[in-house]
């Protein structure tokens, strides 16, 4: 009985724990969650991913309408770039059904563990919060109508934007649905890379956008993790609770300790996480 | 109300109902320790593989713990799915004839995962 609850406790202290480290360093609860169920409480790979993705759903769904209230998420764009999303989740889902049922999850370790440290990278080579580059639209910008406007409060001032190059947006898309399915995570950085860098798009309306999609391309994944068997009731139910109460944390303490050294911790932590998943991948596939 | 409030209420309801009912599905699951022991464990072999959402629904009349937490897991995969109705629905209101388009087939993928591969897969 003791042990039961002590099981209990430890899953939502660490869910709650990877909610929180994922909403600080923006990227996620199941970039932590993975790394921590599978390495250090010995949870199976798919059951953890499971549980990561329907996690993914509650702090999406949970975050995005805060976002899409305060007008800086676009949902036309938004929901142009979901068929590549939606697409990729798919046919990423469906390979992890392929290689579980292979016995060949040492991969997805490998796998997992590159994707988090590329991501770390991205994160921090990025310049903050700065607006795009001023170029010229293309026949996209006008086509799928890839423009709004934001009233930024750093800056004080209503920000006009458009973005450009729809179809290479929807190619990285595409690649992060394919991750989202093939980890269970959200692939929020890769959707932000997919707007900022290659659709031009200010990055506040990149992260609050890609928040919002994020959800729908967990929905995909998570119906088909479902009929596969890889959601666990009881691990899943906890999972999303933890997350949820974490990020919801971080998004509180996030405006007081932006750029400050106690988020370059957690980015350390993440890259031993990165490191250690690939580890476990290397060793067992030997 | 203008239609993004409306979306953004209805993830929000959304969330709150799904975890009401995996909160609730815990407390009516901690009256029978013996069941929750053979759940909790890390190499549990019950998972969703053997469940359907028909016999989901049939399980919230026997108040059934587990039932009750699948339930909030349904609900919250359903919220986005919803979000995306929604936003048909709007693009229809303003006859957006590109994204009523755009929004069908992001519908028409959601089907296809939610229904059409399970179909096959069974």
């Amino acid at each position: 009985m003791i042990n039961l609850i002590l099981y209990l406790l430890t899953l939502l202290l660490s869910s709650t724990i990877a909610g929180f480290v994922g909403s600080l360093t923006g990227l996620g609860g199941a970039t932590v969650l993975v790394p921590i169920y599978t390495l250090f409480l010995g949870i199976p790979l798919p059951y953890a991913t499971g549980a990561s993705l329907i996690s993914t759903i509650a702090t999406s769904s949970g975050s995005a309408s805060a976002y899409i209230k305060d007008k800086i998420t676009n949902v036309r764009i938004g929901m142009s770039l979901e068929i590549a999303t939606t697409l990729g989740a798919i046919v990423g889902s469906l390979i992890a059904n392929i290689i579980y049922k292979m016995h060949l999850e040492d991969i997805l370790f490998i796998i997992f563990g590159i994707v988090i440290l590329s991501s770390v990278y991205v994160q921090l080579t990025k310049a903050k919060d700065e607006l795009p580059k001023n170029v010229k639209p293309d026949w996209t910008t006008k086509l799928f109508k890839l423009y709004g406007s934001y009233y930024d409060q750093a800056l004080k001032t209503e920000v006009e934007y458009h973005g450009i190059r729809w179809w290479l947006g929807e190619i990285v898309m595409f690649v992060a649905g394919l991750i989202s399915g093939l980890l269970g995570i959200g692939s929020g950085a890769l959707k932000v890379i997919g707007m900022d860098w290659a659709m031009n798009l200010p990055l506040k309306v990149s992260t609050t956008t890609s928040n919002f999609m994020i959800g729908v391309t967990a929905a995909t994944s998570s119906s088909l993790y479902w009929v596969f068997g890889y959601i666990e009731p009881v691990l899943a139910g906890i999972t999303a609770i933890g997350v949820l109460i974490g990020a919801l944390a971080g998004t509180k303490v996030l405006v007081r300790i932006r750029n400050s050294r106690i988020r370059f911790i957690f980015i350390a932590l993440l890259i031993i996480l990165g490191v250690e998943m690939i580890i476990r991948g290397v060793f067992h596939g030997l | 109300m203008d239609f993004d409030s409306v979306m953004s209420y209805t993830l929000r309801i959304g969330v709150i109902i799904s975890i009401a009912l995996i909160i609730l599905g815990f407390i009516l699951l901690a009256q029978d320790p013996t069941a929750l022991q053979r759940l909790a464990s890390r190499h549990s072999i019950f998972n969703t593989s053997r469940v359907s959402p028909i016999q989901v629904l049939q399980g919230l009349n026997r108040f059934d713990g587990v039932d009750y937490i699948l339930f909030g897991l349904i609900v919250l995969i359903a919220t986005p799915v919803i979000r995306v109705i929604l936003g048909l629905a709007g693009f229809i209101a303003e006859r957006n004839k590109l994204y009523i388009v755009i929004t069908f087939i992001v519908l028409l993928d959601l089907i296809i995962a939610i229904f059409i591969i399970p179909f096959l897969y069974k």
